[in-house]
């Protein structure tokens, strides 16, 4: 299960990816690098090596993405990001891609709930199942989706066009993530500790938002994190369904490759740093979210 | 009396881990539940605390019918094996939980709390985390926890059973010290005879879902019930179709004593101050005699030389049904 995770998560900006894992880790920083130049060779190769790949796949190509957002100048660069329809593109994606973490931090936290703690017929097969929208190709989960919600729908939904077709998009390329990353945790709570809690008078509902819940917030913050961060990027699952209409159903990735096609690279650049500044905050923003909510108990 | 337990049964599948138990625990003394692994104990514990439910029988705390209560209205504190901490609380916020739950004013929960910590001696590691504790601490903080909310039984669990040996010992003279003070209903399950003999008021031995014999730690060494309880509260040996312990056997280097038995040391082991020998009879294989260095030099005792044993006078005897355990 965990090489499902590995193979699945690595599209993903490795910014922030698994850290906030760990169940054991407090909100203090417990560091074990040694401080100061003491390095030894070994760890100073290692970290070495680890600079320098994660420089010539993330920093450098982000560095020349913001390069050329600033060829035509701040008043270019400025008139890109807001024009009309780009800044509806963008509140699009970023609306949706919020809307469907939060969906999935309900969702995907009482499937890993439910595929941990209960036993019922076809257990393992649910399991597998949930890491079809990983294994799928994106744009057969589009031809999937257009075949049950569009025109030609088999139970009457015809939401082709429409924003809800992006919603749906996202919700069903997004949705192990949180279940995979919860569930590991989940799966490591010592039962003991909820007995200790129930001894000591915790109601079921008490026992599972001061105990459990805490426990769990790192892993869901990191599933959340990744989540958001494939919504805002998502591409090929949402074309066919969503139609791309301008000021309605066009998302940002959409948008971007409609300005590279028209030989635009700066403002595709533009808006692509427009959304590494998004990403940027919405993960941090969760991390502060997890420290605070881990710690409260 | 404060616990008692009549005609529990538990059964997982086929494997019968309590069978028609019935025992009384009473009010303010330190128990010990002993018994070897899988005997039964800490199915017994749990039933009491009702984490959980025994097939058949009935369990009353201080002579209310607990049987039918969940956890959370019986009143106990439990301590487990292996801490089972909040991770993610302070050690304060840990102790403090019990007390929170039952929505207690802040300023009395915080002086219980300090209290506690002060009892524990954790007071300085108030504001730490669990995992900045080591294992005996973290049993401390358990064990403060627990007494928090002034349970009518503290119950524990294995409770030094993941310490090692020099920490095990030292939390063991701390328990009893402790009930010593708070005087506290408590019943704590051990493998180890040497815990129990040391620590409780009362022992009861629990073998194979069965209570074997309940009794002092005095009246369990001297007169046990079965040759289960003498072998497992102490080391055994057999001679002539009796068991007793191997320091219960005068050794002579010459015949005279009535009914002494002859035969030849085969193996002489010194372990401190203590000189242990294998002596082969013409009945027993290996009859373990131990007696002290001085008496031993004193005899003269050398491997190969002939021996006359004999039961001491008011040695713990049983006679022997079973082999005896190696």
């Amino acid at each position: 299960m965990s090489s499902t995770l590995d193979a699945t998560a690595r599209p993903t900006p490795p910014a922030g990816r698994g850290r906030g894992r760990r169940p054991a880790r407090g909100g203090r920083p417990t560091s074990r690098v040694a401080s100061g130049n003491t390095l030894s060779a070994g760890s100073a190769l290692g970290l070495g090596i680890a600079l320098t790949w994660f420089s010539l796949l993330v920093l450098i190509p982000l560095t020349a993405i913001v390069v050329t957002a600033s060829e035509r100048g701040w008043s270019g660069y400025w008139r890109t990001i807001t024009n009309e329809q780009t800044l509806a593109a963008v509140q699009l994606t970023v609306g949706q891609a919020l809307l469907v973490t939060a969906v999935n931090i309900v969702m995907g936290t009482m499937i890993a709930w439910v595929l941990v703690r209960d036993r019922f017929w076809g257990k393992a097969i649910l399991d597998v199942i949930i890491d079809i929208p990983f294994a799928l190709p994106t744009i057969v989960t589009g031809l999937v989706l257009l075949g049950l919600f569009g025109p030609s729908s088999p139970i009457g939904l015809d939401w082709a066009y429409a924003p809800q077709a992006v919603f749906l998009a996202l919700a069903f390329v997004t949705l192990p993530f949180i279940v995979r990353t919860v569930q590991p945790v989940l799966g490591e709570l010592e039962k003991d500790v909820e007995e200790a809690a129930a001894s000591l008078g915790a109601s079921r509902g008490t026992i599972i938002r001061r105990i459990i819940l805490p426990s769990l917030t790192p892993a869901i913050a990191a599933g959340a994190a990744l989540s958001f961060a494939r919504a805002i990027a998502e591409y090929g699952s949402l074309v066919l369904l969503s139609g791309n209409k301008p000021f309605s159903t066009e998302v940002v990735s959409v948008r971007v490759l409609t300005f590279i096609e028209n030989g635009s690279t700066s403002s595709a650049a533009a808006i692509a740093s427009l959304m590494l500044f998004v990403a940027l905050v919405v993960i941090v923003l969760l991390d502060l979210i997890q420290r605070r909510v881990s710690r409260r108990g | 009396m404060s616990i008692d337990v009549t005609g529990v049964t538990k059964k997982y599948g086929d494997f019968v881990a309590l069978d028609n138990v019935s025992v009384t625990l009473p009010t303010g003394q330190l128990t010990a539940l002993l018994g070897p692994s899988g005997g039964g104990k800490s199915t017994l514990l749990r039933i009491i605390a009702g984490l959980d439910t025994a097939d058949s029988g009935s369990v009353h705390i201080e002579g209310r019918d607990a049987t039918k209560l969940p956890p959370q209205k019986r009143n106990v504190g439990f301590v487990f094996q292996h801490y089972a901490a909040f991770k993610h609380m302070t050690v304060a916020k840990n102790v403090a939980f019990g007390l929170e739950i039952r929505k207690r004013p802040k300023q009395d929960v915080q002086a219980k709390v300090a209290e506690l910590l002060d009892l524990v001696h954790l007071s300085q590691f108030a504001h730490r985390l669990p995992s900045q504790l080591s294992g005996g601490q973290r049993q401390r903080m358990a064990l403060a926890r627990a007494l928090a909310v002034e349970p009518t039984v503290l119950l524990l669990d294995e409770p030094f059973g993941a310490l090692d040996a020099k920490v095990r010992k030292e939390l063991r003279d701390w328990l009893r010290r402790l009930h010593d003070e708070v005087h506290v209903t408590t019943i704590f399950v051990t493998h180890d005879q040497e815990e129990a003999l040391e620590v409780a008021d009362e022992i009861v031995v629990i073998n194979d879902g069965r209570v074997e014999q309940v009794g002092s730690p005095d009246s369990l060494y001297d007169t046990p019930a079965n040759d289960f309880v003498m072998g497992f509260l102490g080391d055994v040996t057999r001679l002539g179709g009796l068991m007793l312990r191997p320091h219960d056997i005068e050794i002579d280097v010459e015949p005279g004593r009535p009914g002494a038995v002859q035969g030849r040391i085969t193996r002489v082991l010194r372990v401190g101050f203590e000189v242990r020998l294998s002596v082969e009879t013409a009945d027993d294989a290996e009859v373990k005699v131990e007696l002290t260095r001085t008496h031993a030099q004193q005899l003269g005792l050398v491997e190969g030389g002939t021996v006359w044993l004999t039961p001491a006078v008011g040695a713990t005897t049983v006679v022997a049904t079973q082999p005896v355990p190696a």
